[in-house]
């Protein structure tokens, strides 16, 4: 059976060449890091790993019609800006502002459901506009116990569990360039999903993996959050 | 000297003696121990001399042993003044010394010293300026002098970062103060930040002496630094320095290679106090030590630092350090105390115990040395008849170690920059401090506290403050037993021949400090400025008292009027490094980045953006641009534009927001085409500039310029907030992927991967705007002219936009196509006469002086600069901006160069290149008003100051009736 290669695709993530050594996984339209080798990274992930999420979907709603579109779609929205609203499929939608949305995508489905949201959608006479999150934004999930220690050293805000509990979202600078963030554990794993600049995740993912080198911190694939 | 062994255990707490470390100083081999200080260690084997003083070249040695004085400042083989007693002992470590001529034992600029009355405070400042011109003679002389160590300039930077901690207190400083303040504050739930300077915590609890049997500091120490190292809600940062203290607690703290950026709730100072020597004269020769640096030399490093000792005190702290002379096996030849008593009176009894000898209200008047001053040899003991005054009847005392303690001053700088205020208590002697800012607190001998008890409230007390302020319980309250005062008012000695060193670093006597008042400056500050007190590597840690009390009794004031200098950051010397950091330099790239670099472009920033200048190597630029520009003109191109700005403005107001941002009409644009759009700012200066694309009646797709388009982004949502439109604005531009695809064979290469869409030049003229896809991408293709030639530029979601150019290319082959840059679009463009805006245009260009008059729409009730711009074109131009050409041989002006009219400069070039294409030398250049006409001749000033002229010429130089864009 031939290799799967991340040019096999149409849709590439803007670190495709960053993943070096990667063994690939085929996620709906598009390849993912499934791991590096051929051991369980569940350890590393507990420690501190850094995965590539670009090519799992997601995306952006706006407007004042914005959170009844969602409500009539399916969807439990955050009360307040800047929180995060886990959904039962998985899913996680953060509220970004009064009237902003961010809907990422959850493994189980292969990000199939926020998929259909973006392609269904249509521009009419509502006022609820769709943001191309995932062309605008790469995605990267930083796991582990020294998640917190890690974003400290490229950004300013207190990441540390009591000051930013899960299901909070920061919007703000890491090394500087603006970013999402976003503390959404898996069960019992830490988890900072951080979405940045697409066009500056080269950039983002060195400085990251630099920041995670005194943690023993590495990239990692998406097989050990399956 | 001789070399002085080891004590035994249990002294010693930071060496290993199963690990010796070999190293050299000054060429000479030595050996010491794992856990040592270059300093101890030098120490350990006798050699006391380690660096020559600032200005007399005098041999200094350890002073503190805590790193608070310049006497260590050694050169290590990649940094230059390190401090020998703060920089550990490495293997094969290579130590000199430095600011000597000749050699560290031997320096023939010692004999400075003699001159010193020829060399009085401030001398420079009134010599070496007569006659004129005299100043360039002394100044290399003067800054050869001047300048201490030498740096390597082949070192290697190393990695430096930076890190934000965030707590809820920050104790700064690990002595009983900040180890009880620690315990207390984490007890409560606070997470809690302990910052010790020193490689151990527990502060004057591992070396100093609180009780006559010397075993209570031992086993307070291990009792607390256990309790405070295993606490879970505690985090230790050992050889960490706050170097500074910001507003909101905002703290610098070096560890190391690393700063951390410290975010404090509550910060507790717990920093204590500095040993302060006595003033007299030659107090300043190797082996005179703070007493706190005798201790420390021996509980810390196992040195016993000498065979003689004579202590001087003005407190009872120096008896208590004379029994540990003692019982290291140090014959102590007098305890002499300033006062006429100790607050203890047990303390002379133990004295009297040990056989040692007592002098009370005496002082040392002068030490005494042999020829060389290498070390101290005796003292010179006098009654003490007045302030500052002795008795002319003198002892001798022999001695090789003089420990002195004249009291101690509070490390107060951190506290007064949050803004703290000094008063200084007469009744004490000593400085307190007063007026912090709130979540800031102070604790233990830097609050006045001496006594152990109370020190160890004091921290409690400090804790139950912050932790009460955090919600989680506490209180401030505390009552402390009343103390002994530590600080003798006067430990001032001047000598008639000088040498009694108020300020070490600097070389400054007493007379230098006096004398500073007597030429009228009696401001500390100014006194500071023109002796240069407190302004050494030491800022003034031991000379900040006795200069204030020197001036205030000089000029007739009290020492709070006196005051002290300012204490700004930071704390210790800082490296650039350590400022600088790990380096962010954010930058962009593009989908298509990748394919650039397999095809060899040699890439450019574009603001953020890398982009590909060309497609070859840099010594063929020139060759590679042409070749691309002239493939564009003849078959087909395709570069990477996804770095062009890209905006979505959604919603039922989007064309009444672009009517108003944008100088050009768009309310009736019919959906299907684009529209140039050109911006001006109040100013009426044009700003941005691009095309907008209108897909539906409330939806414009709007093209801005690479480096404008954020700042045009907050411009729209600022104005469309002001204006309360209805209307939804996005900046797409990292989501959109853009290529064009240009050249007249561009139709052809396109239609065999686009099967939706019409692209006849009928179903899709110029300036028509399609959706559709593009080897089944969902495309956006916009029909632009950008370079003059048929072109489509294909805006496709980032993800895709890779497959895209794999896609473009592969069928490209069949036509010959090839990848071009940006400097070969910046070609193609000139050729059309197209204008870049920020490039051709600078902060004044309006509308009419770049020829946009027609892009105005001057029936618009109102656009953003509309008014400005009327007044401007009503105003005669007084430059323009015009193409201009030259023949092939002629020298070609660069961007930037000046374009003449007379004498004067009428303007300058701001593009200019060779075309191939023209054969000719193209360029626009503003000129004056005058100069304008086509065919009018102006001089260009190019490289090396020769004029060419130049032709002015109608735009655009190539495909005058644009035939080539609109097929």
């Amino acid at each position: 059976m031939a290799i799967l290669q991340a040019q096999d695709f149409s849709e590439r993530s803007p670190l495709y060449p960053r993943h070096v050594g990667a063994r690939l996984g085929q996620l709906g339209n598009a390849a993912v890091v499934a791991g590096y080798g051929d051991e369980d990274e569940s350890a590393q992930l507990q420690r501190c790993a850094l995965i590539d999420q670009s090519n799992l979907a997601r995306v952006g709603f706006r407007g004042s019609d914005a959170a009844e579109y969602l409500r009539a779609r399916g969807y439990r929205l955050p009360e307040r800006p800047n929180q995060a609203q886990p959904q039962d499929d998985g899913c996680l939608v953060a509220r970004l502002s009064q009237s902003e949305y961010l809907l990422l995508g959850s493994l189980r489905d292969a990000g199939s459901r926020i998929q259909q949201e973006e392609a269904g959608w249509q521009l009419g006479d509502s006022a609820n506009y769709l943001l191309p999150r995932q062309d605008s934004h790469a995605w990267l999930l930083l796991t582990g116990e020294q998640a917190s220690e890690v974003m400290a050293k490229l950004c300013g805000v207190d990441l540390r569990a009591e000051a930013f509990p899960p299901g909070s979202v920061a919007q703000t600078s890491a090394a500087r360039i603006n970013v999402i963030v976003i503390n959404a554990p898996q069960g019992e794993l830490p988890c900072l999903q951080i979405l940045c600049d697409r066009a500056s995740a080269s950039y983002f993912w060195d400085a990251l993996l630099d920041a995670m080198a005194e943690f023993d911190g590495r990239a990692a694939g998406i097989d050990a959050l399956l | 000297m001789t070399a002085f062994n080891r004590l035994p255990a249990p002294m010693g707490l930071l060496i290993d003696r199963d690990r010796p470390l070999a190293f050299s100083f000054d060429g000479k081999a030595y050996q010491g121990l794992q856990g040592d200080s270059i300093a101890s260690a030098l120490l350990a084997n006798g050699r006391w001399l380690m660096s020559r003083s600032f200005k007399y070249h005098r041999p200094r040695g350890p002073l503190s042993l805590a790193g608070q004085d310049a006497n260590t400042l050694v050169q290590l083989p990649d940094e230059p003044n390190a401090l020998a007693d703060m920089q550990a002992l490495a293997e094969g470590l290579e130590v000199g010394g430095q600011n000597f001529a000749g050699s560290l034992d031997s320096d023939r600029d010692a004999l400075l010293g003699h001159f010193s009355r020829f060399m009085p405070v401030g001398f420079y400042y009134r010599s070496f300026y007569k006659p004129q011109g005299i100043w360039k003679v002394w100044e290399p002389i003067i800054r050869k002098k001047a300048g201490l160590g030498v740096l390597n300039l082949k070192f290697q930077p190393e990695y430096h970062d930076k890190a934000f901690l965030f707590v809820d207190v920050a104790v700064v400083g690990a002595g009983p103060a900040g180890l009880s303040a620690a315990l207390h504050a984490a007890n409560t739930g606070a997470k809690v930040l302990l910052v010790e300077q020193q490689p151990y915590l527990g502060g004057a609890l591992a070396w100093a002496r609180f009780d006559l049997e010397g075993v209570r500091a031992g086993a307070l120490r291990e009792r607390l630094v256990e309790a405070v190292e295993q606490h879970p809600n505690i985090r230790i940062l050992k050889e960490a320095t706050c170097n500074a203290w910001f507003v909101d607690n905002f703290l610098p703290v070096i560890q190391g290679t690393r700063l951390y950026k410290v975010r404090a709730r509550e910060c507790i100072v717990a920093t204590g106090a500095f040993d302060q020597p006595v003033v007299f004269r030659n107090n300043d020769l190797p082996g005179i030590m703070l007493t706190s640096a005798a201790q420390r030399l021996m509980k810390l490093y196992a040195v016993k630092p000498g065979n003689r000792a004579v202590v001087l005190t003005g407190n009872d702290d120096g008896y208590l350090a004379a029994l540990d002379l003692h019982e290291a096996g140090v014959a102590v030849a007098a305890v002499i105390d300033l006062r006429d008593a100790p607050a203890d009176g047990l303390l002379v009894t133990a004295l009297q115990t040990r056989g040692i000898p007592h002098l009370p209200g005496h002082t040392v008047y002068e030490a005494l040395h042999a020829k060389g001053m290498r070390h101290v040899s005796g003292v010179d003991v006098r009654r003490i008849v007045g302030e500052g005054q002795v008795a002319s009847d003198a002892q001798r005392i022999d001695c090789d170690l003089l420990c002195m303690s004249a009291g101690y001053m509070p490390v107060y700088q951190l506290l007064c920059q949050a803004g703290g205020k000094l008063a200084y208590d007469d009744d004490q002697a000593a400085f307190s401090l007063s007026g912090l800012p709130r979540r800031l607190d102070v604790a233990g001998s830097v609050n006045g506290r001496y006594a152990l008890d109370n020190v160890l409230l004091d921290g409690a007390r400090a804790a139950g403050g912050a932790t009460g302020r955090l919600g989680l319980g506490g209180s401030a309250e505390a009552i402390f037993a009343a103390e002994p005062r530590v600080n003798f008012d006067w430990p001032i000695f001047p000598h008639p021949d000088g040498k009694d060193f108020v300020d070490f670093d600097e070389d400054l006597q007493v007379r230098d400090i006096v004398n500073a008042t007597r030429h009228g400056y009696r401001d500390v500050q100014l006194v500071k400025r023109f002796s240069t007190v407190g302004m050494g590597p030491s800022q003034g840690r031991h000379s900040a008292l006795p200069t204030a009390r020197l001036v205030a009794r000089a000029t007739g004031r009290s020492v709070s009027e006196t005051g002290v200098t300012t204490a700004r950051p930071p704390f210790v010397a800082e490296k650039l490094a350590h400022v600088a950091g790990r380096g962010f330099d954010p930058y962009r790239q593009t989908p298509m980045h990748q394919r650039h670099l397999e095809a060899g472009a040699k890439m450019m920033p574009a603001g953020v953006w890398q982009r590909p200048a060309y497609y070859g190597k840099a010594e063929e630029r020139e060759r590679c641009m042409q070749e691309e520009a002239l493939h564009v003109r003849q078959k087909v191109g395709l570069i990477d534009v996804s770095t062009l700005g890209g905006l979505d403005v959604r919603g039922p107001d989007a064309a009444e927001l672009l009517e108003r941002l944008y100088t050009f009409a768009f309310a009736k644009q019919p959906v299907g085409r684009s529209r140039y759009a050109l911006m001006t700012n109040e100013h009426g200066v044009v700003i941005d500039d691009g095309v907008c694309a209108r897909f539906a009646p409330n939806h414009f797709y709007v093209t801005a310029t690479t480096s404008g388009v954020d700042r045009l982004y907050q411009q729209m949502l600022k104005w469309n907030a002001q204006w309360r439109l209805d209307v939804d604005v996005t900046n797409v531009t990292a989501a959109l992927a853009a290529v064009n695809l240009a050249g007249p064979d561009s139709r052809k290469v396109l239609q065999t991967l686009c099967n939706d869409l019409d692209l006849s030049a009928e179903a899709f003229p110029y300036l028509g705007v399609r959706q559709g896809t593009v080897v089944g991408i969902p495309a956006r293709l916009l029909r632009v002219g950008f370079v003059g030639e048929l072109g489509y530029e294909i805006h496709v979601p980032a993800r895709y936009g890779e497959a895209l150019w794999d896609a473009l290319m592969a069928a490209g082959r069949a036509f010959d196509i090839r990848p071009f840059g940006v400097e070969s679009q910046r070609l193609l463009r000139l050729e059309k006469g197209h204008v870049i805006i920020g490039q051709d245009t600078d902060g004044m260009t309006h509308p009419a002086e770049i020829d946009m008059g027609w892009a105005i729409a001057r029936s618009k009730p109102f656009f953003v600069g509309k008014r400005s711009v009327q007044i401007l074109e009503a105003q005669p131009l007084a430059r323009k901006l015009v193409g201009f050409s030259l023949p092939k041989g002629a020298s070609k002006p660069l961007e930037g160069h000046l374009v003449l009219d007379g004498d004067a400069i009428s303007g300058s070039v701001t593009s200019c290149e060779y075309s191939r294409t023209l054969e000719r030398i193209i360029g626009l250049a503003y000129v004056g008003s005058g100069q304008s006409a086509p065919g009018s001749h102006i001089p260009i000033r190019v490289e090396g100051g020769e004029v060419v002229q130049a032709t002015v010429v109608e735009l655009p130089f190539f495909d005058p009736h644009n035939q080539r864009q609109e097929l």
